[in-house]
């Protein structure tokens, strides 16, 4: 089975290069990139929280509506979070 | 893609006595959709506003020509996030050990660049074995 990375990759060639469903523009893509490079850019990476600092707590509501919490889920365990920017 | 990817270490990272969660700015009426669709068995949290991404630091603004772009595509962040101020958080993933201490942080501002989701097993299970 191809990597998420593989497969991301895979799905990044065929947009860039106009394929379908979006049939973007070379234009549009070059406007992609700069908005990246210039986020890269900017630090805002070595910003982020790291490896030895405090987590956050939080306390927030899932799919179904109830309330999670890190506290609660800490005490069962380690905790993986993945943060997801949506799939709009 | 990274959701599916995600759901396929979710039962090694409850092997390792772990917990998985996804923190995502969409409102909990899209989660919830997704949810289903996609037969998940961790928890999508919903993080109004980004408050919790704002914290880790991970939270940036899309530039007008970027905004522009998505609208011309027809993507409408302002209602699936209730974010009218186009913001995102970076991609990114941690691993958080019972003492609330960061031992791994995986962030790049590239979006289409996501960590493999074994690499963060493998991290867990380091973690595991350097606690016991």
């Amino acid at each position: 089975m191809p990597s998420l990375q593989q497969r991301l990759d895979e799905y990044k060639k065929n947009f860039e290069s106009g394929g379908p469903p979006f049939h973007v523009s070379p234009e549009a893509v070059a406007t992609m990139h700069r908005a990246t490079a210039e986020l890269k850019a900017s630090g805002i990476e070595s910003r982020a929280l790291k490896a030895g600092d405090r987590a956050p707590e939080f306390n927030l509501f899932n799919q179904d509506h109830a309330q999670v919490s890190s506290t609660e889920l800490l005490r069962q365990g380690p905790l993986v979070i993945s943060f997801f920017r949506g799939h709009w | 893609m990274e959701l599916e990817a995600l759901q396929g270490v979710e039962s090694d990272v409850r092997a390792q006595g772990a917990q998985l969660v996804v923190i995502t700015p969409e409102l909990e009426r899209y989660t919830r959709a997704l949810h289903r669709k996609l037969n998940l068995t961790f928890d999508i949290l919903t993080d109004l506003h980004l408050k919790t991404a704002e914290r880790f630091g991970l939270v940036f603004e899309l530039p007008d020509y970027l905004r522009d772009l998505y609208r011309s595509f027809g993507s409408t962040l302002d209602r699936f996030n209730d974010e009218p101020g186009y913001r995102l958080p970076m991609p990114a993933r941690y691993v958080i050990d019972t003492s609330g201490t960061i031992r791994l942080a995986q962030v790049n501002a590239d979006y289409t660049i996501r960590p493999e989701p074994s690499d963060t097993v493998k991290m867990l299970a380091t973690l595991e074995k350097s606690n016991q």
